[in-house]
């Protein structure tokens, strides 16, 4: 039965460690975004809502950090001190990470957030009991838990809003654990059209939400396995790579410096998301 | 893709089994359930039409005046999410957040669902040939010259229907507001290069100074000018442009620039002028009479006047002298003064001596059909109106597209204006500010429900006529679009012209086939164009080059010197038009309100923006309630504090504060529109939205602000978390 | 789900699983049936007399000249009621018949039929029928009704469909686990998805 599925292929469920002996098949799903052409505009986060029936929690229960913003975008300060912020600020849309190496996996007390095979932090809602040590362990506090039946709740959805529900994904009920999905439900759907037509999903056939809408195209998304996809393209020309956590190219001295890397890779969590960093002029 | 209308009405009807209850039933439904739900199934279908794939028709976003092309994602009948149409050339596939939230506009809870007739203090329910036949009666009893029509920005066929209507009353009296619109702009553009909204080249320019122009956030044309903004920042060739702000609060722009320049409010234009004479001395070739001009502005008195160092002046002129082509563009920052269009020519001014005339400011196309061109509002429009009222010369009054009871300043009591007039038609969504005085509340369709042809003020390409076409059923059978109720009104006027018209559509179809040829369509029959349009979203047109023939005289331009410190009202009051609020007209859809400010990240309210120096002298800190008051009245907010501000000035944002409209609107924050000043620009009469000046003082209260800075409260904790490089040490045109 | 219930549900499971675990067998294909209620429809669709074998009067229309959507959709679909009248128009013999009076009754007010789901999954399932149908019908040419017959059970035969297989998790999964030919001709077998995420939405 299930359960059985679960700890028979554990192995499937739960990379430890990635590294080269357990590569990717087919596809391994990674992102890229571009912290300099990012502007802080918050239409990622807004496309999330619509997409993927976010609940709107309303004043109160923002204050008591139970919002759910799968993209939320943080903004950073980097004055040193001066009177102005006169480099402006630094933006950065924070998602589930998707490690490949998910501290959230390991605590999960039910299995109900594991590895699929194309390399997805996957959140079953069914499965989930909601003892919330996911959202503990995880370092990027990108999981979000619902607190009230948000479907039942005033002002939330109600007649006719919940009429743009979408019904590729479910509405979360009170007490389960939820997070960015990358889509999930996009990617199912042309993989499956892929699969049909004999072939594998070609790269810019599938948008996440977020990156759909990114109005300065910040956001790559891609199979890091299919070499012509851009997102793979970035990485390898970032020297970033996904099974190790210490890159090589953080320790050389050179005078081009390439701006790719991953929040908190130390953590050995092997995050599937990859960061450029922000540029400033230095000659204004 | 639509084959017949027949197929295609079945279609956006709403199967109301199964769909949305089957949505929301989500996790409480664990078990298999024989028989309790309906399938969804269709009497008829067409091809195209697969049950869970979602179908998308092309429409026109509505939700501010940019025009971007939408496309509409329906399942089952119902319209799920908004996404960009990648054809359409404003906006090529993209969104900003206030545009998709629009899907929240349709579904609204709080829309008014029929006509509602004032009845005391209560609407009453009526029929629209009721309305329709009073409002005619009541046009019918007085003089024309009597007949008010308040808009915001028309175009396309509604615009050309309501001239129509107008004529047929034999008024004129069409005013066109908008609350936050860059009218001084406009007028100084119009002055300086021959055209009100030239073309801007963003992805063009190496260089782009900007005097407060929020192109990233609520200016103009965001989602058009963001992707410019990421080819100016990553070209082909490498060359990352660089982006400087000038402007005395934060924003969106601004957090984003290279160099973010703090200045004095209101001294722009010297600034402006400051750094001519730093390129004349630098070894640009300025023309006599501007050197001439500007010989005064050194670098030492304008840093004095404005607070920008004059290293900055000098490397700014440097790197503009250096790099070429740049483009400097004049803000809602730059005018919001009574010297605003002063101001405005000085920037120009700038950019003529530059050279980015016809480089990076580009000729934009005229309409070849100028009945539908835009109209742009301004606010000394309402200003007028509001005079009319006052003199008792309004005695029927339409109001559509706006919510002026709640953007105007609290001095120029419109709201008591309004009541002398005695009949009031207002053309609405929600029962907003505005319609609660209304005699007559007419409910609109929603910008998804709607036949409409919309021509943006800023297109990026051409000339085009957006369409906006229904995306599903109507929600409610009481609700009518602007065209129809124009055409139900001109029925009564001039019948043998309209009869022949069974709705909106028919007359839309109609003029758009009889004119094909003109909008592209001369080989195709006219069912085929029109299938065409439908489905592209819009047509194309074939439009003139507008010369770029304006030039600013220096020798008449005169900027003053900076303001006197006013010892009561010491603070510079800078109302902000946020990209999610604006003017407060989508603040009834709850996904902008919960999403953050980019900036503060306050999320449900209003806040009160100042320097942590100005907190520090008022002893404030941050989530301290306090007043705001101005000559004109005085409003309450938390205080947040930060460093993206000039510390003479307070900033508020502008949407909030609403006593209507709906549940997600009402009494949240405050409203800032009703505190501001009447002090106009010189030359346009505009009212200057910057000009208003305050004092803030401790209301007593402390407030924990409902802010999302992120877990560890916008703190890095020395972890490599947002990294910052200059750009000189990395090299882009290796990038992917 | 009450919170409490999911807990309990949890330590069941989880002894259950134990179980299970050590008695580690892949199951066979279950043939069990698992007879749902009868569903009260709008009228009586007789799918043995559409799709019924000849011999037992049945007219041996394939499943999916009506279920059209099965092979390019999540769902299987219900035809458009245009679909019943493109035949039932012509078909003068049992024009006068209670039932398709009725069908036509439908028709003229232009009104869908509101059929009731019989095989009704969970909203939180997402199953796709083109996968299947691609897989067993096009790819290793099983028998429409074999294939359909899976998790629909001999349709042929019910007049009203009505639900014959437990269509539970577990019986997904059994069937899933098991090997499969990849095509008609090849040796070569794969099974069928085991991640969460492939049906759980």
């Amino acid at each position: 039965m299930s359960i059985t599925n679960l700890l028979t292929n554990w192995s499937d469920f739960r990379q430890q460690h990635p590294s080269a002996a357990h590569p990717h098949r087919e596809y391994k799903w990674a992102m890229s975004i571009d912290l300099d052409s990012c502007t802080g505009c918050n239409a990622c986060s807004v496309a999330c809502y619509a997409e993927n029936n976010l609940p709107v929690v309303g004043k109160e229960k923002f204050a008591h950090g139970h919002s759910h913003h799968w993209m939320r975008i943080e903004r950073y300060w980097d004055n040193d001190g001066r009177e102005f912020a006169d480099q402006g600020a630094q933006f950065l849309p924070m998602l589930c990470q998707h490690c490949e190496s998910a501290p959230c996996e390991t605590v999960c007390p039910v299995g109900a957030t594991n590895h699929t095979a194309d390399g997805l932090n996957s959140q079953v809602y069914n499965r989930c009991v909601g003892s919330r040590y996911c959202n503990a362990n995880c370092p990027y506090k990108v999981r979000y838990f619902n607190w009230y039946n948000y479907p039942t709740t005033e002002n939330v959805w109600p007649e006719p809003m919940n009429q743009q529900l979408n019904p590729d994904l479910s509405v979360r009920s009170k007490g389960v654990m939820e997070k960015c999905t990358f889509c999930v439900q996009r990617l199912r759907a042309s993989m499956n059209d892929a699969r049909t037509q004999g072939r594998l999903v070609i790269d810019g056939e599938v948008q996440t939400a977020c990156q759909q809408v990114c109005p300065t195209g910040a956001i790559t998304f891609g199979n890091l396995v299919d070499p012509s996809a851009k997102v793979g393209k970035q990485w390898k020309q970032q020297q970033v790579d996904l099974n190790i956590d210490k890159q090589p190219k953080d320790a050389e001295e050179k005078a081009a410096k390439l701006r790719g890397y991953r929040i908190l890779e130390e953590l050995r969590t092997y995050p599937s998301v990859m960061y450029l960093e922000q540029l400033r002029e230095s000659a204004v | 893709m639509i084959e017949n209308s027949f197929n295609r009405r079945n279609f956006l009807k709403v199967l109301g089994w199964g769909g949305a209850t089957a949505a929301l039933s989500g996790c409480g439904n664990t078990s298999v359930e024989d028989g309790k739900e309906f399938v969804t199934s269709y009497v008829e279908t067409a091809d195209y039409i697969i049950p869970s794939i979602g179908t998308y028709f092309n429409s026109t976003c509505a939700q501010c005046d940019a025009g971007c092309g939408i496309m509409g994602r329906v399942r089952e009948g119902r319209v799920l999410k908004l996404e960009g149409n990648p054809k359409a050339s404003i906006n090529n596939g993209k969104m900003c957040g206030l545009g998709q939230a629009g899907v929240q506009a349709h579904y609204n809870p709080d829309r008014i669902r029929e006509p509602l007739l004032r009845n005391g203090d209560r609407g009453e329910a009526i029929t629209w040939e009721k309305a329709l036949g009073l409002i005619n009666e009541k046009v019918g009893g007085v003089n024309a010259e009597n007949i008010a029509f308040l808009t915001g920005v028309v175009s396309g066929h509604d615009k050309a229907l309501l001239k129509n209507y107008l004529d047929a009353l034999g008024s004129g009296h069409h005013y066109v507001y908008e609350a936050v619109a860059p009218s001084v702009i406009r007028a100084a553009n119009k002055k300086a290069y021959g055209v009100e909204m030239p073309r801007l080249r963003l992805d063009k320019a190496k260089v782009i100074v900007s005097f407060g122009a929020d192109f990233l956030g609520a200016w103009v044309s965001p989602v058009h000018f963001s992707q410019q903004y990421a080819r100016f920042r990553k070209p082909d060739s490498g060359e990352r442009g660089v982006l400087v702000q000038v402007e005395s609060k934060m924003t969106l722009t601004g957090a984003n620039a290279d160099r973010w320049l703090a200045i004095r409010p209101g001294t722009e234009g010297i600034l402006a002028l400051g750094l001519i004479n730093a390129l004349a001395a630098a070894g640009l070739s300025v023309p006599g009479d501007v050197a001439a001009a500007v010989g005064g502005y050194t670098s030492e008195r304008v840093s004095k006047d404005t607070g920008v160092s004059a290293e900055h002046i000098g490397k700014l002129a440097a790197l503009l002298k250096e790099r070429s082509p740049s483009l400097i563009i004049a803000g809602s920052a730059a005018e919001g003064y009574a010297h605003g269009s002063q101001n405005a020519a000085a920037i120009a001014l700038l950019n003529q001596i530059l050279g980015n005339v016809g480089q990076t400011v580009e000729a934009p196309s005229s309409t070849p059909f100028p009945q539908m061109a835009p109209t742009t509002g301004n606010r000394l429009a309402l200003q007028s109106l509001n005079d009319n009222m006052a003199q008792d010369k309004v005695k029927v009054l339409f109001s559509y597209g706006t919510n002026p009871v709640f953007t105007a300043p609290a001095t120029m009591k419109l709201k008591e204006n309004l009541k002398k007039v005695p009949f009031k038609v207002v053309f609405a969504h929600y029962m907003d500010e505005t319609a609660v005085e209304a005699d007559l509340v007419l409910p609109l369709n929603s910008a998804m429900e709607d036949w409409a042809t919309v021509i943006p003020e800023y297109v990026a390409e051409g000339a085009q006529l957006n369409i906006r076409q229904p995306l599903m059923e109507k929600l409610y059978p009481g609700t009518l679009g602007l065209g129809d109720i124009l055409l139900g009104l001109l029925k009564y006027r001039r019948p043998d012209e309209y009869n022949g018209f069974e709705d909106f559509y028919s007359y839309l179809r109609n003029a758009m086939v009889t004119n094909k040829d003109a909008l592209g369509g001369a080989s195709k029959d006219g069912d085929t164009f029109w299938e065409a349009a439908l489905s592209h979203g819009g047509v194309k047109m074939v439009g003139e080059p507008v010369n770029l023939s304006g030039n600013v005289s220096a020798t008449t331009l005169v900027v003053p010197a900076p303001f006197v410190e006013d010892a009561t009202y010491p603070l510079h009051l800078i109302p902000a038009v946020s990209a999610s609020m604006r003017d407060g007209r989508n603040a009834n859809e709850p996904w902008l309100q919960e999403s953050p400010d980019p900036l503060t990240t306050i999320v449900w309210d209003s806040w009160v923006e100042m320097h942590p120096k100005t907190a520090a002298k008022l002893g404030i800190v941050e989530g301290d309630i306090v007043e705001v008051a101005s000559k004109s009245g005085a409003m309450k907010a938390q205080a947040y504090v930060f460093t993206g501000i000039h510390p003479d000035v307070i900033s508020v944002p502008l949407g909030y504060g609403h006593d209507a409209m709906g549940r997600y609107a009402k009494g949240v924050g405050a409203n800032a529109f009703k505190i501001l000043d009447p002090v106009f620009d010189k030359e346009t009469g505009e009212l200057a939205m910057h000009e208003t000046r305050v004092k803030v003082t401790k209301a007593g209260k402390r407030v924990i602000i409902v802010k999302d800075e992120g877990p560890a409260g916008g703190n890095q904790m020395g972890r490599k978390i947002a990294v910052r490089l200059t750009s000189n040490k990395v090299n882009l045109s290796e990038e992917v | 789900m009450n919170y409490f219930l999911r807990l309990s549900v949890l330590l069941v499971g989880l002894v259950v699983s134990a179980g299970s675990y050590a008695a580690n067998t892949v199951q066979p294909l279950t043939t069990a049936d698992d007879l749902g209620p009868k569903v009260e429809q709008p009228f009586e669709f007789p799918h043995n007399r559409h799709a019924g074998n000849a011999d037992k009067g049945g007219m041996e229309i394939n499943c999916m000249y009506c279920h059209t959507y099965a092979r390019r959709s999540m769902v299987a679909g219900i035809p458009p009621v245009q679909k019943c009248i493109g035949c039932h128009q012509s078909i003068e013999s049992v024009r006068e018949t209670p039932r398709i009076k009725k069908l036509f009754e439908y028709w003229e007010a232009k009104k869908a039929i509101p059929w009731k789901k019989v095989h009704d999954l969970p909203e939180f399932v997402r199953f796709n029928h083109e996968r299947h149908i691609q897989r067993f019908v096009f790819a290793q040419n099983k028998p429409v009704q074999e294939a359909c017959g899976y998790c629909h059970g001999d349709v042929k035969t019910m007049t009203v469909a009505r639900r014959q297989k437990p269509l539970s998790m577990g019986w997904c999964v059994s069937c899933h686990q098991k090997d499969h030919p990849v095509d008609a001709t090849s040796t070569k077998t794969t099974h069928g998805p085991n991640d969460c995420w492939q049906c759980h939405k």
